[in-house]
């Protein structure tokens, strides 16, 4: 009978997975802090890279002549331990730091830093990021082929600790693009020793406070401590693994099973009971993200300055955030969000049209000739997540203005396609500035810019951005605070949320620190080892 | 027998062709492109970025370059990840595909052909119906319901092994077992009915009259003929086992290529997309031409032709 020999197999199988499986694979190494990486890194290239993913293991592995501050102030000293600002403000003269070192040992010197950036603006190297480095003389031109000439671009080397950068016109946040990831230079002779498979383990060398010793796709990439780098004394960290995780679920699971020390994020069906239940290990902070809905101001009735202005009127954002997302975000009363708006500047809304105004919106549709939202066309609500948020915009314009909108999911890309053709009526959209700059939000959506999904074209909002990038230091964040103004007055978006982020954190992770541009700081870190 | 596979083998040149050719261009009139961004690019870095991979070249004379690497087997470099090849992302990914699938399969025929085979010689008894139940079940539950289970159980709950990952050996206990479950269940099925079919066929009773033990009635006579639904099922089962994991490498974390596959249509990484449909195919054909050589060896009444 085959029966007894089955069963026999089978329970000795079971013990035999067993006896596998108890052995528990991974206990957590000494110094050792595992973080989850949520999107595999493009490349580890400093001209390559674009994502916040990709430079949380940047500035591991690499510094530029500054970084950014830890409390959100002026950048800090990074390779260069000083520089000083021409009184015309267009003359930026670093000093580096005798003792910076390359992980082969060899000395970062200024040279090093002209070939860096004579590289990331090489038409051939299309770096994706080129455009943080447009305001330095000459350096558009070069990146698009008019100029040929590294030399007459605004980057001097005159000796080799000493690197001197001319921009096209004076620009009071320069060192806010200058400590961006982009800004973090290469090694050029590995780079031209190695060519693409210079960010390879074993080819990599950086400037930085930890050296890259594996990076296996799609499952983890180790950094290992630098002790040469100058500033060793404040890393205590032996490693870091940036443990690759593409799902949320999936990432949670890994924390719990003790897996993994920092997620990335919390599944959002779990973010009540971890912050209920577990409250030592869920964390959140905001973030300089502004998720808004962008009007395609080409098409009617949404080319019409009052539609868009009772849209956007009829919205209850407190509601939005309190009653849906629930996550810790902040209602937006205008798109630039508190980390990036100069410390004088105290207004929740501006504009007008971002308040909660049932009763004006109403007013306004009926005399856009729509009363009780009478004749006003289905238009397309559409968005790339399928979005909670989409559902309680269409339920708030249907109860408040009596209006009907369809949703619409696309694929991410198609959203973005889409948007960036003018290819929608209404779409929920995100913008994220790529340095702490007002200027560097604005400007996507001056006149044909590409990031100006509404395909909106205002004279004076442009003008008023001319004005604001012309103006001197003190007075260009008043001059910004105007054109945001004028641009929320016009509604060619509705600003909703300030997002947010919650993750999960193992509480022996000590001094760990992100800023709301996600940088990640990895001086003074540390992590108990578990008991 | 040669003539036969060499004639097949030259009907699939054909059939790769026109799977690239139209892979290569429907994937450029889906909207987006692979520079796609939340903060857009600005034209002139497109224009550079369009240059770097031939993008500003005419479609045609695109696809008469890749076609060309093509022969050289060169399936050119990645979109999204520019310092690997495609050719390199495969050879990184697909020996972990490989693995997955084929201990999943390992599994999958471990548990499902006794299972079957058991249900068919106690056909209608309570042994029948725990075979097929469980099969049923197989069948219903689906990976991503059943992945996290185990992973609650054996990972989060008794700490046995790892949640997700691919480092170990032990990483493969679950994984495996998820994936291998659902095709234990289709095959335990296919067996129990192929059996039960050939059981009651006449050589099958003169067999039994000729005195043969019920072992060389059941493993000699009847199996050949009973497993030939399996086999059948077996080849488009293993292509979709090395393709459709995509499931269970999500659940698992683990580095295979059926993510690549999936993900690549995402970021529209074109050279990703072609090279790992090119794979596939490649695959799907090999494995019907192996599962036909297998059914005429296990059927007498077919041949070669």
């Amino acid at each position: 009978m085959p029966r007894p020999a089955v069963l026999r197999l089978f329970l000795g199988a079971l013990l035999l997975s067993g006896a596998v499986g108890c052995s528990r694979p991974e206990p957590a190494p000494r110094g050792v802090l595992r973080i989850s990486q949520r999107n595999e890194p493009a490349d580890l290239d400093p001209a390559r890279a674009t994502l916040p993913d990709e430079f949380f293991i940047l500035r591991a592995l690499g510094e530029g002549l500054v970084a950014p501050s830890p409390d959100g102030g002026t950048p800090q000293p990074a390779a260069a331990s000083g520089w000083s600002v021409s009184t015309d403000g267009l003359t930026y003269t670093f000093h580096l730091r005798p003792d910076a070192r390359w992980s082969n040992s060899s000395p970062v010197t200024a040279d090093d830093f002209v070939a860096s950036y004579e590289r990331l603006l090489s038409p051939a190297t299309a770096a994706p990021k080129a455009g943080l480095f447009f305001m330095v003389r000459g350096a558009r031109d070069y990146a698009t082929g008019r100029l040929q000439d590294f030399s007459a671009v605004g980057f001097q080397a005159p000796d080799p600790r000493t690197l001197v950068v001319t921009l096209e016109r004076p620009m009071p946040r320069f060192l806010d693009y200058a400590a961006s990831g982009p800004w973090i230079p290469v090694n050029p002779r590995v780079v031209a020793r190695h060519g693409r498979l210079w960010t390879r383990p074993g080819h990599f060398v950086g400037n930085g406070p930890f050296t890259l010793v594996e990076w296996r796709p799609h499952q983890r990439i180790v950094v290992q401590r630098n002790p040469a780098y100058h500033d060793a004394a404040r890393f205590h960290l032996a490693a870091i693994h940036f443990v690759a995780f593409d799902n949320g679920e999936v990432e949670e699971r890994a924390f719990r099973a003790g897996q993994l020390d920092v997620t990335m994020a919390i599944p959002f069906s779990k973010v009540e009971a971890y912050r209920q239940e577990r409250s030592a290990e869920a964390h959140r902070a905001p973030l300089a993200e502004t998720r808004y809905l962008s009007f395609n101001t080409t098409r009617a009735p949404l080319s019409d300055v009052r539609v868009r202005r009772a849209l956007s009127l009829a919205l209850d954002r407190a509601k939005l955030v309190d009653k849906v997302l629930r996550g810790g975000q902040e209602p937006a009363g205008r798109l630039v969000p508190p980390a990036l708006r100069d410390s004088a500047d105290k207004e929740p809304v501006l504009g007008g049209a971002s308040a909660d105004d049932p009763a004006a919106a109403r007013a306004l549709l009926a005399a856009a000739g729509f009363p009780d939202g009478r004749g006003f066309p289905r238009l397309e609500l559409s968005s790339w997540v399928g979005s909670a948020v989409c559902e309680a915009v269409q339920a708030m314009w249907k109860k408040e203005l009596g209006i009907d909108v369809v949703l619409v999911n696309r694929e991410a890309k198609d959203h973005l396609a889409s948007l960036a053709a003018g290819r929608y009526d209404i779409a929920f959209m995100t913008a994220i500035p790529d340095v702490a700059d007002a200027a560097n939000l604005l400007g996507d959506f001056a006149s044909g810019s590409p990031g100006n999904y509404p395909q909106w074209s205002d004279a004076r909002y442009d003008a008023l951005l001319a004005a604001a990038a012309a103006a001197p230091a003190g007075e260009q964040a008043a001059r910004l605070l105007a054109a945001e103004a004028r641009l929320l007055d016009q509604v060619p978006l509705a600003p909703l949320y300030f997002n947010s982020v919650n993750w999960l954190m193992r509480p022996g992770v000590r001094g760990w620190h992100q800023d709301p541009l996600w940088t990640r700081f990895y001086q003074d870190l540390s992590v108990d080892e578990p008991e | 027998m040669l003539r036969f596979i060499a004639r097949r083998l030259l009907e699939t040149i054909p059939v790769l062709l026109i799977v690239v050719t139209a892979t290569f261009f429907m994937i450029r009139f889906v909207p987006g492109g692979p520079f796609t961004a939340e903060k857009a690019v600005s034209p002139e870095i497109l224009r550079n970025l369009e240059a770097h991979y031939g993008l500003n070249q005419p479609l045609h004379r695109q696809y008469l370059s890749y076609l060309g690497s093509l022969l050289r087997g060169d399936l050119g470099p990645s979109f999204k990840y520019p310092n690997r090849t495609v050719n390199e992302i495969i050879a990184d990914k697909l020996p972990v595909s490989l693995e997955l699938g084929s201990l999943s399969l390992a599994v999958a025929l471990l548990a499902g052909l006794p299972l079957g085979l058991l249900a068919a010689l106690r056909r209608n008894t309570w042994l029948d119906y725990v075979c097929s139940s469980v099969s049923m079940i197989g069948l219903c539950v689906p990976t991503f319901v059943l992945g996290p289970l185990l992973v609650l159980a054996c990972a989060i709950h008794f700490g046995w092994v790892n949640a997700s990952g691919w480092y170990y050996p032990s990483d493969r206990i679950l994984p495996c077992l998820t994936l291998g479950c659902v095709y234990a269940a289709y095959i335990a099925r296919l067996t129990r009915g192929g059996m039960l079919e050939v059981l009651g066929q006449d050589y099958i009773r003169t067999a039994r009259a000729k005195g043969a033990s019920e072992a060389r009635v059941v493993f000699h006579h009847a199996l050949r003929g009973g497993l030939l639904p399996v086999v059948s099922f077996l080849g488009p089962a293993i292509a979709g086992i090395l393709t459709g994991s995509f499931v269970i490498e999500t659940i698992f974390q683990i580095p295979g290529l059926g993510r690549e596959f999936v993900n690549s249509a995402f970021s529209r990484d074109y050279t990703l997309i072609l090279g790992t449909v090119l794979l596939y195919a490649v695959f799907l054909v090999v494995l019907n031409l192996a599962v036909d050589i297998a059914q005429v060896w296990l059927n007498p009444r077919l041949k070669f032709e």
